[in-house]
């Protein structure tokens, strides 16, 4: 009894140096990164000067166009097991290219889908101030109505019947009737993995199309619709229509 | 034999304790930069219920932070041309609501559209606004200070000149272990001031305590008030903070539809927050739209002036409220013994000097 006590604490110390302070590794990271690709139908976004078309014929460019990329995950074919990024709160931003791509540490395996939601959680919307992506000063919160803008388009169209030729769709509303939160799954084309592995980095490249804004399932006309500022109807219609305007056109496995 | 394994394990454990303490630093251990804050708590009154959720949980109140929030709070430069701190709707001598104002005056002459709640006992508020839209208190101010006929100033600018004031480098650095000054911090230091304004020490509070007793025209009053008002001004916040439609009709003008402006929602139509009753003595002119000037006019309005045809009318108020004349002046002698000179006279949320 008493040689094995004091050999446990001998060794004791070293065990709790050795081990105590390190967090849990599990396995392996490697990176994972993310890039978006802003598009109108498959031409590249350009912000002020380029004049589209939406398929109602109506004629429109676009100055702004924002938004937010949350909760983020790395998923495999029916199992539990996921990547999941911490603090993943991201506001994606035409006017701002660093804002068009972002990393994460992900765990070593070949993943097969990826999922976020368009848009900051219930629950940072009534968490307080924040920071970072999330801080009040992205231009992205309402104050009146406290909670996230989810996504943002300014521009202007000669359809458009408000000063200036406005147009500005403010999609927001995070609670009960009102949500404008919308889960995204995107798998890979060619059935392609995300091949995470230590000191590797695969890159995802995600194609947003704007054009899907303005159809399906619901019409937005320009003539009819140009502004949308508020949560309610018109919010959930075009954040309907937008949840279709994801898709990964490309896995780069470094 | 059993007594020296004891010791071993006293030893283990306090090691083990030691070392797990020392595993704690790395989130910026801010002790060794001389970061000392002072911890402050919130008071909960004897027999008050504990407040719906913890507004200091993510924003540990500190005298640092308080002092800070304090300073915030009176500083004209939260507004575009300086003449509008936080204080100049929510003055002290009235509760922390604007005095003799239906509306308040802000940035280049112009009305808000609403009357200025009084600000105290927030910790015990889950929404914040006549119309229940802020869901937070660390991002109520936000509204007023970006409101075009409020403080009319955009959270750049503000943060802009905050930066280039070596007291205000000093006073964040105090609160929050850096010389970092940011949106989040400085409304989360403003929340610690706005958090800690109380008001438990009126009259009524005496009394409750059994330190005081009421008059007899008082005490009249606080029995017709447990039976005819009660119901929506629930002691002991005297507000049971719903949102409730009170049969004023609708302001041609302003067209305000209180709640449904919120939620979207027909049924929330024209519904507004109760209003605590502390402190109205002070809190004049009255309702969302400051419309009644009195305490005798309000109470005049649920007697005989409520609109009954109301579809969203609150179900209470359908038989108007009898209220006999002698009630009537009794209530308004319990509604003064609300007011607390405590609040009205403390020194610590004084505009700093």
């Amino acid at each position: 009894m008493k040689p094995s006590i004091k050999y446990f604490l001998l060794i004791y110390p070293a065990f709790l140096l050795s081990g105590g302070c390190q967090k849990s590794i599990t396995s392996q990271t490697g990176t994972v990164r993310l890039t978006f690709r802003n598009t109108v139908k498959t031409n590249p976004m350009v912000l002020g000067t380029t004049s589209y078309t939406n398929p109602f014929g109506e004629t429109y460019k676009i100055t702004k166009f924002k938004y937010y990329i949350s909760n983020v995950r790395l998923g495999l074919s029916g199992l539990p097991t996921t990547a999941i990024e911490k603090e993943s709160y991201h506001l994606v931003d035409q006017g701002l290219p660093g804002s068009l791509s972002f990393s994460f540490e992900a765990v070593e395996n070949s993943f097969i889908t990826l999922s976020f939601l368009i848009g900051v959680d219930s629950t940072r919307n009534v968490s307080g101030a924040q920071t970072g992506a999330l801080d009040p000063l992205n231009d992205m919160f309402w104050t009146w109505n406290s909670g996230y803008i989810m996504a943002k388009m300014e521009g202007t169209s000669p359809q458009s019947n408000q000063v200036g030729n406005k147009i500005e769709y403010h999609i927001g509303g995070f609670s009960g009737a009102n949500n404008v939160l919308r889960q995204i799954g995107l798998t890979f084309p060619g059935s392609k993995f995300v091949e995470i592995r230590k000191g590797k980095t695969s890159e995802i490249i995600i194609e947003a199309d704007f054009d899907k804004w303005w159809q399906t399932p619901a019409d937005v006309k320009i003539a009819d619709l140009p502004v949308c500022t508020t949560p309610g109807v018109l919010s959930k219609k075009i954040a309907d229509n937008y949840s279709d305007m994801f898709k990964v056109t490309d896995v780069v496995n470094n | 034999m059993k007594f020296k394994i004891l010791i071993y394990l006293i030893l283990i454990l306090t090691g083990t304790v030691l070392l797990s303490d020392a595993c704690k630093k790395g989130d910026g251990d801010r002790s060794s930069s001389g970061y000392h804050p002072t911890y402050l708590q919130l008071t909960i009154p004897a027999g008050w219920p504990l407040p719906p959720t913890n507004i200091f949980k993510d924003n540990p109140l500190t005298e640092e932070g308080f002092q800070l929030g304090r300073k915030l709070f009176y500083d004209g430069r939260l507004s575009k041309d300086g003449n509008f701190p936080c204080a100049s709707c929510h003055q002290q001598f009235a509760a922390f609501a604007t005095y003799d104002h239906q509306f308040s005056h802000g940035f280049d002459n112009s009305f808000s559209f609403r009357n200025a709640p009084a600000i105290f006992n927030l910790a015990w508020m889950k929404e914040m606004h006549w119309d229940g839209g802020i869901s937070h208190i660390e991002v109520q101010p936000l509204a007023p200070i970006t409101n075009i006929s409020e403080m009319a100033e955009t959270l750049g600018n503000v943060l802009k000149k905050l930066g280039i004031d070596s007291a205000y480098k000093r006073m964040f650095t105090a609160a929050f272990g850096d010389t970092a000054i940011n949106s989040q911090r400085m409304l989360k230091a403003l929340s610690q001031f706005m958090g800690s304004i109380q008001s438990y020490n009126s009259k009524y509070d005496q009394v409750k305590r059994g330190e005081a007793s009421f008059t007899l025209a008082e005490q009249n009053g606080y029995n017709t008030f447990k039976a005819k008002c009660n119901a929506c001004h629930t002691e002991p916040l005297f507000t049971d903070n719903s949102f409730r439609n009170n049969g004023l009709t609708l302001d041609p003008f302003l067209k305000d539809k209180g709640r449904m402006g919120i939620t979207g929602d027909r049924v929330d139509s024209l519904k507004f927050k109760v209003p605590t009753l502390r402190n109205t003595a002070l809190t004049f002119p009255y309702m969302h739209d400051g419309r009644r000037f009195s305490l005798l006019q309000v109470i005049e309005h649920y007697r005989s002036g409520i609109e009954v045809n109301q579809p969203t009318l609150d179900p209470l108020l359908k038989n108007r409220i009898a209220i006999s004349n002698q009630e009537k002046v009794d209530l308004v002698e319990f509604l003064q013994s609300l007011t607390d000179n405590v609040l009205l006279k403390n020194t610590r949320l004084e505009q700093p000097r």
